[in-house]
C-alpha cells in the first residue's frame, strides 16, 4: 500500500510539474461546457444530460490523451527499468500510476461543478440523476483509463499509445451502439446483442444518466476495469520473459 | 555474493547470452569487459530481475532472482546504462522519490539523502530541476539513485559513459572508496578504466564469457610470454646472441635508437627475466641505458583473448575461466 502511495505521488505531482495539465483541464471544461451549453439554453430542460450523454464520446480522445504517458513516458526516459528494479511488485507500481490518472481526471471533472449548480439555480433538477450522472461520468473515466492504461504499456512511445488507446476505448464504445450490434447479430446471430450486453457500454452508462445506479451497471465497469488492470500486470509480469 | 550459472538469453532469433557462467564474492570489484553489444546490459538486467533468463540460474546473497525477485531487488543498488531519470524532478525530489520507493523514511531517509548528495558531489545541484542538469550531474544523479538505500551491491551500467576524464575519475574513486564495504559490478568497454579500480574483471565477447581471473594473470595467459626493454651501448650484434643464449630468453627484437642498441626481449614467465638480463649485463660490464619490464596492457591482452575466442571457438577461451 505505502508502495502504491510513494509512486501515486510521483504520478500525481508528475501531471501537474508541466503546462500540460493544465491545458487539458482547461481543454476539457471548455469543450465539455461549450457542448453542453450550446443544446441547454435551446432545449430549457434543467438537467445535466446533454453533458453526461456527450461524455462516453468525448472521452474516447480526452482519456488516452491523459494516460498515454503512464508507461510509454518511462520507457522513454529508462525510468521503466528504475520502476521494475524497485522492490515492490508490478501490481503495486501499477495501481499508482493509474491511480494518479484517475485522480487527475477527477480533478477535471470537479471542475464541472459549476454546471449542476447553474442548473440548479435556474430550475429544480432531479438531485438523484445529477448524481447517478457523475458516478457514471467517474466509472466511466475509470473504465476508459484502465483501457488506456494497458495500451501506453503495449507501446514505446505515447503517440502510437494515444492513437491504440482511442481505438480501443471506441470499440467499446461501438459495441454498445444498437445498429452496430445489429449488424453484427446479422453475420453471426446473438453475437451481436451478446457484446452490447456484456462489453458494450451505453446499455449500462444511459442507465445511470436516468438516475438508476444498479448493481449490474455497477458490475460492468468495475469489473471491465479490473480485467485490463489485470492484463496490465500480467504485461508487466510477463515482459521479462 | 552473486552466482552466475550457465545463463541463456536470446532476443528472438538473436542469442544475446549464451551459457554465461560466473561468480562474484562479498566485497569483490569486477570489471565487466567487452565491445559494445557483447552481452554486458543484458546480464546486468539478468542479475537485478529486470530480465529473465531463458535457461540457466543467478542467485544473489543466496536468493534466486527468479523465486524472490523483491528480496534481491532490495539488496542491489542499480545503475542502468541509460540513466533512468525523471527530468521534470529537481535532485532532492528525485532522490526522495526512489528512496521511498526503497522503503526508507523519516530521518533515516533525511540521513541517506544527505551522504549520497555529498559523496556524489551533488551538493550545488540540489535543488536544481533534472533535466537542466549536465551530463556528468545526471550521472551522478544515476549513481546517487543507486546507493540511496545503502545496498550490499552495486551494479553500475557503464558508469562512466560521456564523462569528461575529470568526472571519470570522480565516479571512479568514489567506486574505489565504496570497494570493501560492497560488492561492485561494473561495466565499460574503456579498458584503461578497469585496472585502476579492480584487478578482476570478467572479459565477455558475443555473449560468451572468454576470460575470467586477474588482471595480470590474463595477460600472462593470453600473451604467452613476458617482455622486458634493454637498451645498451654495445654493439649490437654482440649483444643480441649474448641474449639468445640465456635459458630464460625465447625472442629478441631489435628496435631503432639513436646510440647503442635496444631491444624487447621475450621469455617465459617461469623466469626473472629482468634479474637475469642486469645479471648478464653486470657480468659483462654492459652500459645500461635502459632496463625495464613492459607488463601487457588490457587492451592487448583483450585483443588476444578476443582474436583467441574468434579463431578458437569454445577450444581453450576459457583457459583462466
Amino acid at each position: 500500500m505505502s508502495n502504491t502511495i510513494t509512486i501515486f505521488r510521483r504520478e500525481f505531482a508528475s501531471y501537474f510539474n508541466s503546462p500540460i495539465a493544465y491545458i487539458f483541464i482547461i481543454a476539457f471544461l471548455v469543450l465539455n461546457s461549450g457542448l453542453f451549453m450550446t443544446s441547454f439554453f435551446l432545449g430549457g430542460a434543467a438537467d445535466l444530460r446533454g453533458f453526461f450523454g456527450n461524455l462516453p464520446f468525448f472521452l474516447i480522445f480526452f482519456i488516452p490523451a491523459v494516460s498515454m504517458r503512464l508507461w510509454a513516458e518511462d520507457k522513454r526516459l529508462g525510468t521503466f527499468e528504475l520502476l521494475m528494479t524497485l522492490p515492490m511488485r508490478a501490481r503495486d507500481v501499477m495501481l499508482g500510476k493509474y491511480l494518479a490518472a484517475l485522480a487527475f481526471y477527477l480533478v477535471a471533472l470537479l471542475g464541472t461543478l459549476p454546471l449542476p449548480i447553474m442548473v440548479s439555480v435556474l430550475g429544480n433538477p432531479d438531485m438523484g440523476a445529477l448524481w447517478s450522472g457523475y458516478i457514471g461520468a467517474a466509472l466511466l473515466g475509470a473504465l476508459y483509463l484502465a483501457v488506456g492504461t494497458f495500451t501506453s504499456g503495449l507501446m514505446r512511445d505515447q503517440i502510437s499509445a494515444v492513437i491504440l488507446g482511442i481505438m480501443a476505448c471506441f470499440v467499446i464504445f461501438l459495441l454498445g451502439i444498437g445498429t452496430v450490434a445489429a449488424t453484427i447479430d446479422g453475420w453471426i446471430p446473438g453475437f451481436g446483442s451478446f457484446l452490447q450486453q456484456y462489453l458494450g457500454l451505453s446499455a449500462h452508462y444511459d442507465m445511470m444518466l436516468r438516475g438508476v445506479v444498479s448493481l449490474g451497471d455497477l458490475t460492468y465497469f468495475v469489473g471491465l476495469t479490473v480485467v485490463f488492470l489485470s492484463l496490465n500486470t500480467l504485461w508487466l509480469e510477463g515482459r521479462k520473459y | 555474493m552473486i552466482e552466475v550459472r550457465g545463463i541463456t538469453k536470446s532476443f528472438g532469433t538473436m542469442l544475446a547470452l549464451d551459457d554465461v557462467s560466473f561468480g562474484i564474492g562479498r566485497g569483490e570489484v569486477l570489471g565487466f569487459l567487452g565491445p559494445n553489444g557483447a552481452g554486458k546490459s543484458t546480464t546486468m538486467k539478468i542479475i537485478t530481475t529486470f530480465l529473465a533468463a531463458d535457461s540457466g540460474s543467478v542467485k544473489v546473497d543466496g536468493i534466486d532472482v527468479l523465486e524472490q525477485p523483491l528480496a534481491v531487488r532490495s539488496r542491489i543498488g542499480y545503475l542502468p546504462e541509460n540513466v533512468p531519470l525523471y527530468l521534470d524532478m529537481n535532485v532532492h525530489e528525485y532522490l526522495s522519490f526512489v528512496g521511498r520507493a526503497r522503503g526508507l523514511s523519516g530521518s533515516r531517509l533525511d540521513e541517506r539523502l544527505d551522504w549520497c548528495v555529498e559523496a556524489c558531489g551533488l551538493v550545488t545541484e540540489y535543488k536544481k530541476t533534472i533535466g537542466e542538469l549536465s551530463k556528468g550531474y545526471k550521472q551522478r544523479t544515476g549513481l546517487a539513485q543507486a546507493l540511496i538505500h545503502d545496498p550490499d551491491i552495486l551494479i553500475l551500467d557503464e558508469p562512466t559513459s560521456g564523462l569528461d576524464p575529470l568526472q571519470i575519475i570522480g565516479i571512479r574513486d568514489l567506486i574505489k572508496s565504496l570497494a570493501g564495504h560492497k560488492t561492485i559490478i561494473f561495466s565499460t568497454h574503456i579498458l584503461q578504466e578497469v585496472s585502476p579500480v579492480t584487478d578482476r574483471v570478467v572479459i565477455i565477447n558475443e555473449g560468451r564469457i572468454i576470460a575470467d581471473g586477474n588482471v595480470h594473470e590474463l595477460a600472462q595467459e593470453a600473451m604467452g610470454s613476458d617482455r622486458v626493454f634493454l637498451g645498451v651501448q654495445q654493439d649490437a650484434a654482440t649483444v643480441e646472441s649474448e641474449l639468445r643464449a640465456l635459458n630464460a630468453v625465447e625472442e629478441v627484437h631489435a628496435l631503432p635508437t639513436e646510440s647503442g642498441c635496444r631491444f624487447e626481449v621475450r621469455g617465459s614467465f617461469a623466469h626473472d627475466l629482468t634479474g637475469e638480463l642486469a645479471i648478464l649485463a653486470t657480468g659483462r660490464g654492459w652500459q645500461l641505458t635502459e632496463l625495464h619490464p613492459a607488463p601487457f596492457s588490457l587492451e592487448d591482452t583483450f585483443i588476444a583473448l578476443t582474436r583467441r575466442a574468434l579463431a578458437g571457438g569454445d577450444q581453450g577461451s576459457r583457459g583462466v575461466a
